[in-house]
């Protein structure tokens, strides 16, 4: 039956490694050059140049990187959707199910080895690809400290393994229920993509819980007051913690409530009285600077800002814990169209 | 003795209708069996049940013994030919073999591969570029090449040609005979079955109206014609199957273990069709009552 159930899936197979060899080709031309690049960092310090070497390795590939991490986060919707959904449904709409399922292998048996060896395979080629995102792409990562950003976490490491887990398994669910390819095509992708985005940006940064930190606005910097519609008002930037990721920030007064305009007008009315546009860092043109200055210090000493986040440090655990919530849901849904196979298509 | 298939009480439920309902059968093995019956009597249901595509929704079939599907070993002495000859378009010939010799614990691959070669077929070319007929001969190729105990074959001749339905039951006749294996195959047209089969199961209207053997079928039952009158003076185990009248005749199919004696009615031999027509009809105007019933009471 394992042998069976690889001839079947052949062409889809081939085109699935005609892609793989695509994208090693890609990363075998352009891969040695970027790391070649980063290699400059080691030395960059005895000769002075290291921004710019930085910079080198940084704008070398601009243009690549956005179409390698979304073919990498796109593969296992793919994969989903093109070997999951007409797995079995393929066979109930051309009725070929009658001819697999009274062959001397047991209907259950049939099932259990589809959904293992077409959703091995589908594991193994999207593994492959972000092995090669991973290595390819590891030296920007490395210098921009971005491996918690949604781009790089979703598309390389071990993550997008359970992708492919989830993804065919959502496929050959929507297939039984179905019974019929390309319904079963559409569905899978919209629920691929129904499940994936809301975690990535809302489960993602609870799956452990976050670190919160106060940071006193006299090491912010970051912030300053800014001329809208509706007048003057404070804004402020996220802190320098580009490798972590944030949950929530916010400015919060050291007795509660925060920086209102309300609470500008009461406290910094000097600055309430010129007309000229403001940037956020500095003083609105126009603008004695002490009027301005005067105002800062009375922002930093009644608020603070408050950080939430997952430090950088917690990757790995992100991507294991990820991983294993795609995986199990996964082998819900295959235990699912294992059963429906058996117990419903009768 | 061994039954190549017992039902009892059998039925399947679709939602709310019935496809096949109160089937009992019991079929002794070694006969070759011609399961007849109009479009929607219930034929496929029955033999998908027999094969364990479907699940029964009441009462029970048991198969050479057993549960059908219930083991791989179960499955492996069923040849089983479905509706239209399903094969997979994108796999050659050859390829089809291979599935079944993977499948398949005890494949005769000398056997498939030796009906290719008379057949003339090419084992590279792809299943999905065969005509029916050859669609047909593969498929029964497949059935066969497990050395099954039992072949079912669900309307295996339907949609071929003159030409190709007379070859498929030929090849169908030498391997009965060279195998020494059961068959059932179903047909809405008795013409196809009454060369090749010695039991005969009717089925119309979701209920199995009659079986047994041929011969013990034609024997038991009879054309009566006579001048036109209502019908009395039969024995008192016969049943009246169908009656129809003209102006001045009286024509009826009756069934009777007893021999007619009353000899103002003229006993024919029936035909098989005849026989098949008279049940079909009877369980049609029995469904039209019912119609009409249910539309009265409403």
């Amino acid at each position: 039956m394992t042998w069976f159930a690889w001839r079947q899936l052949r062409f889809p197979a081939l085109i699935v490694l005609g892609f793989l060899v695509v994208m090693a080709v890609f990363f075998a031309i352009t891969g040695p050059h970027l790391w070649s690049l980063y290699d400059g960092m080691k030395t960059c310090h005895a000769h002075g140049d290291c921004q710019s070497v930085k910079n080198s390795v940084l704008n070398g590939y601009t243009k690549s990187f956005p179409i390698v991490q979304t073919l990498s986060v796109a593969f296992p919707a793919i994969l989903g959707v093109f070997w999951g959904a007409p797995l079995i449904a393929h066979e109930l709409e051309t009725g070929t199910y009658r001819l697999a399922w009274t062959q001397g292998v047991t209907r259950a048996r049939w099932v259990f080895t589809k959904l293992v060896v077409v959703g091995g395979l589908s594991m193994l080629a999207v593994g492959l690809v972000s092995w090669m995102v991973t290595w390819w792409s590891s030296p920007v990562d490395t210098l921009n400290a971005t491996r918690l950003s949604t781009t790089v976490f979703d598309s390389a490491y071990i993550a997008p393994i359970g992708y492919a887990a989830f993804g065919f398994a959502l496929g050959v669910a929507a297939g039984v229920l179905w019974r019929r390819t390309v319904p079963a095509m559409a569905t899978t992708m919209v629920a691929f993509a129904a499940v994936r985005l809301p975690f990535t940006h809302f489960l993602r940064p609870r799956l452990i819980s976050p670190v919160t930190q106060n940071v006193s606005l006299k090491q912010a910097g970051n912030f300053g007051f800014e001329r809208g519609p509706s007048g003057l008002s404070f804004v402020f930037g996220d802190p320098a913690q580009s490798s972590s990721l944030i949950v929530s920030d916010s400015v919060v007064g050291n007795n509660g409530g925060s920086v209102t305009q309300r609470w500008l007008s009461d406290n910094c009315h000097s600055l309430l009285n010129v007309g000229q546009a403001t940037t956020p860092k500095g003083a609105p043109t126009g603008v004695r600077p002490t009027a301005f200055n005067d105002c800062i210090d009375k922002v930093v000493a009644s608020f603070h800002q408050v950080v939430v986040f997952q430090p950088a440090s917690r990757f790995w655990s992100l991507q294991w814990i990820e991983l294993a919530i795609y995986v199990v849901a996964a082998a819900l849904l295959g235990a699912f169209s294992y059963w429906w196979v058996r117990r419903r298509i009768t | 003795m061994t039954f190549a298939l017992q039902a009892n009480d059998l039925g399947k439920r679709y939602g709310r209708k019935w496809a096949l309902s109160g089937c009992t059968l019991d079929i002794p093995a070694g006969h070759v069996v011609g399961l007849v019956g109009p479009n929607g009597a219930g034929k496929t249901t029955l033999l998908h049940l027999a094969v364990g595509l479907l699940t029964p929704s009441a009462g029970s079939i048991k198969v050479l013994g057993e549960v059908p599907a219930s083991s791989a070993e179960q499955l492996g002495r069923i040849g089983f030919v479905a509706q239209d000859t399903p094969v997979y378009e994108n796999l050659s010939i050859a390829t089809h073999l291979s599935m079944g010799a993977a499948l398949n614990p005890n494949w005769d691959a000398q056997l498939a591969e030796r009906r290719m070669h008379d057949l003339g077929l090419d084992p590279s070319q792809r299943a999905g570029r065969l005509s029916g007929g050859q669609r047909a001969q593969l498929a029964l190729t497949l059935a066969i090449a497990k050395r099954p105990s039992l072949l079912l074959l669900d309307e295996p001749v339907a949609s071929l040609d003159p030409l190709a339905r007379r070859e498929f039951l030929a090849t169908l006749m030498e391997v009965v005979v060279e195998h020494e294996v059961s068959v059932i195959l179903s047909s809405h047209l008795v013409a196809d079955l009454e060369r090749v089969c010695d039991y005969l199961v009717v089925a119309a209207a979701a209920h199995v109206q009659v079986n047994g053997e041929i011969d013990d079928l034609l024997a038991s039952h009879h054309r009566l014609v006579g001048s036109r009158r209502d019908l009395d003076n039969l024995p008192a185990t016969a049943r009246v199957i169908e009656v129809s009248h003209t102006e001045r005749q009286t024509t009826a199919i009756v069934a009777s273990e007893d021999p007619i004696l009353d000899p103002s009615w003229s006993v024919e031999q029936i035909t098989l069709e005849d026989l098949v027509l008279a049940y079909m009809s009877q369980a049609e105007e029995q469904r039209r009552e019912l119609v009409r019933a249910k539309v009265g009471a409403r």
